[in-house]
Order: structure tokens, then sequence, then C-alpha cells
């Protein structure tokens, strides 16, 4: 039996992507065993939003070759799209498969485990070509629901590695999900480029959220990360629904609207916080989450206060927080006045340590109040799960099972940093 | 059978309309390509990885296809455009963009056209697609000759803000003219041109009470 690895770089999508792979090389009779496990085939799934993913990426592919002598090495991802040449100079690496045929990797190994090589570009495009996930490490799985984006932020690269917006059809997204419901996952994640963006045959976004949710079945839906851009009070109708979890990804990027115009955003600071304000009057305990850029060229100290004042005000749990890097093909890099890395880093260090505060306040918010965990870690003491706010807790009962449900009352808080944890005691 | 697939992407050069010594309207039969007035394009040279965005200038119901372009000089793709003949190839995506006219205030609203430099491409394409269209295009240039093509506007509805020539409309900037004016509450406002003429005349536009319900805005630099 041939053993094959993977590893993921980067956002959601890749992860469901690879998820989706695995479920099918399983299914195809591979073992699948952990990345840094001998394996014949190693498949590395790319990410190249940033410098420091292009590193991460490369730092990966040698591994997976040089732990590996003889492995057959495959490249994917959106890696493989913005540096095809250079990764199919390198004598280490198999295949590069660009994100369109990325689904149509397991038959690109089979045609050469029986002596048929095929050039990756004779594989079919199919962006949306991924059966629901079976076999994963997680609890929860991601449903691609839309690929792509036409937005063109000044600082993104995204538009030309994933190519332009393109939706799934609503029946392949609802068969997805009922057969991952049937695959026993308890929460599945609504992910795509751009998904707010999602349009076919005349159905919007709004149109298949309700869709999913109407599906019979004890499971939970969860928004992945979204663009703050031309939403109705129909969209806020819809967390209404118990099964739609009380929290979103929602793209800041600057608190300045100066930086905003120039990074191209759709929408202007005071349309995020009415979006802010809008959900949160309706729903108090809202979780709201975001990224942020820090040192966009261009970027003075004045438009990153204005930055850290959106960040308080907005009381985000979680900022992920991005030091601008330069990335080849796009606007900003021609733009001038790039910003020293020093720089960059003093304004990451400053919004970590104000998103930590956030972080700590919001969680206390939860104290006393009950919360409906879905167990993802058994340890030997006690178990780990995520609420419905999308906020970690902690049970100090090991007789929970894995992948179910469970009510508790938030009781105390946990850990420091990016490590704080609710402490939850079962009702 | 050998399968094999048409690129459709590729456009031939149909015309190169030279407007002042760095501006330039390329043109290409317009095809299958629909769009929508304001939407852009994703232009590059043929097997070049390079590619910029450019508003499209054409109405949607022309039969050509174009583009305004603005060479940079210290550019990569705009000096090699400005060296294009008719019967070269070009790829193009798209249409891409929401930037355009509400339909449903297309009848309802006046229309405040505010540009800077070559962002009065998608006004164009507006104004040819929709004659009947009660606008007021102001126009943000440097000297007289950065007017493009305005024998396309009626004068009493185009006007020239020149901020370094006597000749326009208006001496001084957009900004400088848009001050001085009122506006109709059914005013919608579109602008397209530079980030700093947008901020400003963003702020400008809320002092008068118009907020971002009014204004729509498409960030060229």
């Amino acid at each position: 039996m041939k053993r094959v690895s993977f590893k993921t770089l980067g956002c959601r999508l890749n992860q469901y992507e690879t998820d989706s792979m695995v479920s099918e090389f399983h299914k195809a009779g591979y073992e699948i065993v952990d990345f840094g496990q001998p394996a014949d085939i190693c498949v590395v799934n790319t990410c190249t939003v940033t410098n420091q993913s292009d590193h991460k990426s490369r730092n990966i592919i040698s591994q997976a070759a040089s732990k590996n002598p003889g492995a057959m090495v495959v490249v994917t991802g959106c890696m493989a799209d913005n540096y095809k040449q250079e990764l199919e100079s390198r004598d280490k690496v198999t295949y590069v498969v660009d994100n369109s045929r990325k689904a149509s990797i397991l038959p690109l190994i089979a045609a050469h485990n029986t002596g048929e090589i095929l050039h990756p570009d004779q594989l079919p495009q199919n962006v949306f070509d991924y059966g629901a996930v079976s076999k994963s490490l997680h609890t929860r799985s991601a449903i691609k629901i839309q690929d792509g984006c036409d937005n063109f932020c000044t600082f993104c690269i995204i538009p030309k590695v994933r190519g332009r917006a393109v939706s799934r059809p609503i029946d392949e997204i609802l068969n997805n999900v009922k057969q991952t419901l049937e695959n026993g996952f308890k929460e599945i994640v609504v992910t795509g480029v751009n998904i707010g963006r999602y349009n076919y045959e005349g159905l919007t976004f709004i149109d298949v959220v309700k869709q999913i949710l109407a599906i019979p079945g004890d499971f939970r839906v969860r928004i992945s990360s979204l663009e703050p851009d031309g939403f109705s009070s129909d969209f806020f109708d819809l967390f209404e629904h118990p099964k739609l979890a009380p929290h979103l990804h929602l793209c800041l990027q600057s608190g300045s609207e100066k930086t905003l115009l120039q990074m191209r955003r759709m929408y202007n600071l005071d349309q995020y916080q009415e979006m802010v304000r809008q959900l949160r009057n309706k729903y108090p305990n809202f979780n709201i989450s975001t990224d942020i850029i820090v040192g966009f060229p261009d970027e003075s100290e004045e438009d990153f206060q204005h930055t850290l004042d959106a960040v308080a005000s907005a009381q985000f749990s979680h900022v992920h927080t991005f030091k601008y890097s330069v990335r080849k093909g796009t606007r900003a890099e021609r733009m001038e006045n790039q910003i020293p890395e020093p720089i960059k880093t003093i304004r990451s260090e400053q919004v970590r340590l104000l998103s930590e505060e956030n972080r700590l306040n919001y969680m206390r918010t939860f104290i006393g109040k009950e919360q409906r965990v879905l167990i993802e870690k058994v340890r030997e003491d006690f178990v780990e799960g995520y609420g419905e706010h999308y906020l970690p807790v902690q049970i100090a009962n090991s007789q929970l099972k894995k992948n179910t449900f469970v009510l508790v009352k938030i009781t105390g808080i946990t850990g420091e940093g990016e490590k704080l944890m609710m402490i939850g005691e079962p009702i | 059978m050998m399968d094999f697939k048409i690129d459709t992407n590729f456009y031939t050069v149909s015309q190169v309309r030279h407007l002042t010594e760095h501006a330039f309207v390329v043109q290409v039969p317009r095809r299958n390509f629909k769009f929508t007035a304001g939407q852009h394009l994703v232009l590059g040279m043929k097997d070049d990885y390079h590619t910029r965005e450019y508003s499209i200038y054409s109405g949607e119901n022309e039969e050509v296809l174009e583009v305004l372009v603005k060479e940079v000089e210290e550019g990569y793709l705009s000096p090699r455009l400005k060296q294009v003949k008719e019967g070269d190839s070009l790829e193009i995506h798209g249409p891409f963009g929401h930037f355009g006219i509400e339909e449903k205030k297309r009848d309802t609203h006046k229309h405040v056209f505010i540009a800077s430099g070559s962002g009065i491409a998608p006004f164009r394409s507006m104004v040819k697609t929709y004659p009947e269209l009660d606008y007021q295009l102001i126009h943000g240039v440097r000297t007289i000759d950065e007017g493009y093509e305005r024998e396309n506007y009626s004068t009493d509805r185009y006007v020239l803000c020149t901020s370094r020539d006597d000749n326009g409309d208006f001496k001084g900037r957009v900004t400088a003219y848009l001050h001085e004016q009122e506006f109709d509450k059914n005013t919608q406002f579109y602008l397209c041109g530079n980030s700093q003429m947008i901020f400003d005349v963003l702020e400008l536009l809320k002092n008068k009470g118009f907020g971002r319900d009014s204004v729509s805005a498409e960030v060229y630099f």
C-alpha cells in the first residue's frame, strides 16, 4: 500500500481542498500518514499570500524532498500558480499542479504509478470537483461554495492565483453538505475566496446559507472569512437561526480611510462600523474577528493610530495581523513610501497586544453564561472544544467524547495571550 | 480525436488614437464581450505575465471595446501599450468590478461624475451607453490638452478644471470647484481617479451633507 502525506499552508479553503483530497486518497486505498512520517508521495498544498507564506512553502517543499528520498513530491496551491516555472525547474519536485487542477491530483498519481506520465496541464480544470470530506483531523469540515475574486485590492495576489470569481452550483453545495453530515461532521464552515459575492443563476450568498440551514439534523454552520461589503438587513436576520454560529471574521484591513482607499477596498470605515453596530445591537454577544494589514505603503503614524482606534472600538475577539509584504504584479508593489520592516514589526506588536486585551475582555463577558461546545480534543483530565461563539472552552471531564456537543456554563478563564481559554462546567 | 479549445481572450487591435503625448485609446472589436458601463477589464500583451486593470472607455452597445491609457513613463505595461499597432494581439479578461450607475436611480436622480485625469474613462462609457442621462461631468486635469475627447460631452454638462492652465472652464482643482457648488438632494455622485482626490472629495461631500450612500468611488492611482 502506497503511503501518502499531506501538508497544507494558508487559508481554510486550502485546508478544505486538502481534506477532500485526503478523503479521496483514503477511499482509493492509499495509507494516509502524518507529514514528517516516511511516505511514497508527499503533497504540499502551498500558500503565497505573503512573503512569509512563500518562505514557509519553500521550506516545506524542501523538507518533503529531503526527508523522503525518492518519494514523489507534488506541489499545488497558490504558490504553484504564482511561481510555476521556478517550481517546475526544481529537480526534486515531481509535479506542479495549479489550483484549477488540484482536484485531479489523485488520477495524476494513479497514472504515474501505472507508468503513465501525464503533464499536469493535461488534467481537467474544475475548481469545484471536490467530494465531501470523510477523513480529516478536524471536527469541522469546510464546504466550498465559491472560488476566485474580482475585487483587485491593490495588495492582493489572489485574483492572479485563484482566478476570477466563480460560484458553485447550489445543488452541488447542498449535496456536499448532506454527504459531509452523513460522514459524521457536526459543524460545517461555508468557505471560499470571496463568499459574499456568491452568485449562481440569481441565487445570492444569503440564499445559499438559508438553504444549508434548512437541511435537517443536529449540526452547526459557520461562515468563514467575509468581505464587509454589500450586505442588507436580511443578512443580519440570518443569525436568528439557531444553527448559524454568531461569529463573523469580517476583514477590516485598516482603520484609516485614506489607506482603505489606497487598498481599493469596497467599503469605508463608517460602513464597516455600521455593520458591527447592527450586529451587536441585534446580538449583543456577537463575536467579530478581523484581519489587519500593518505597514501598507504610505501608512503614516496617524493612519496606524486610526487602525488602533478602530480595533479598540470594534472590540474584536481576535485580530489576525499581517505585516504588509510586497506581492509581485500587484498595484501596491508599484506604490511609493514602502514602510520599513522594523516599523511594521512594532505596529504588528501593538495590534497584537491590543487584540489580546480585547480578547480577554470579550471572554469575561461570557462568565456565568452558557455555551454549546463541540468537543475537539480529548486529553487525560480534560477535553477542549469551541462554543458557538468560536471561543475555546476547556472542560474538566475526560468522559466526554470527541465530536459531540455538550452544554456548559462558563466559570472562568485560563491561560494567557494567544492561549486564553474559557473554563466550562457541563450543565 | 484531439480535444482542443480556442482561446477567446485574445483580441486584435483595430485602432490606437493618440490623444496627447502620454495618453492614448486602444481599440479592439467588442465581439461577445458584455459589460456594464463603469466596469473594468484586465489587459496584457500577448505572452506577457504583466497585466493591468483599465476601466472600459467605450459604451456598452458599441461594436468596439476601448480603454484609455495614460502612460506611466517609468511603468512596465503602459509604455509597451503605447507602441501597440493595428493588428497586434492583446489579452483581455473581464469584465470586473461593481462601479456603475444604479439602475433604480438612473432616471430619478441627477448624476455628478467627478474624475481626475484618465479617471474620466468609465464616465465616457456611461455617457455613451445612456445618452438621455441627466449628468454633469467635472474633470480635473493639469492642462487643457488633458480634457480627453471632450467633444463627446455637451458643453453645458462638462466642466474642465485645470490646475496649471487658465484655458479650462475653471482654474483650480476639482475640490475647489465643488466647494463653490450647491447640489440637489437627489444627486448621486460618482468618483474616479487618484485616491487623494477621492479622499478629499468624500470629505467635501460629507460636509455638504452627502454620505456614502450618495457616493460611489473607483480608485485609480
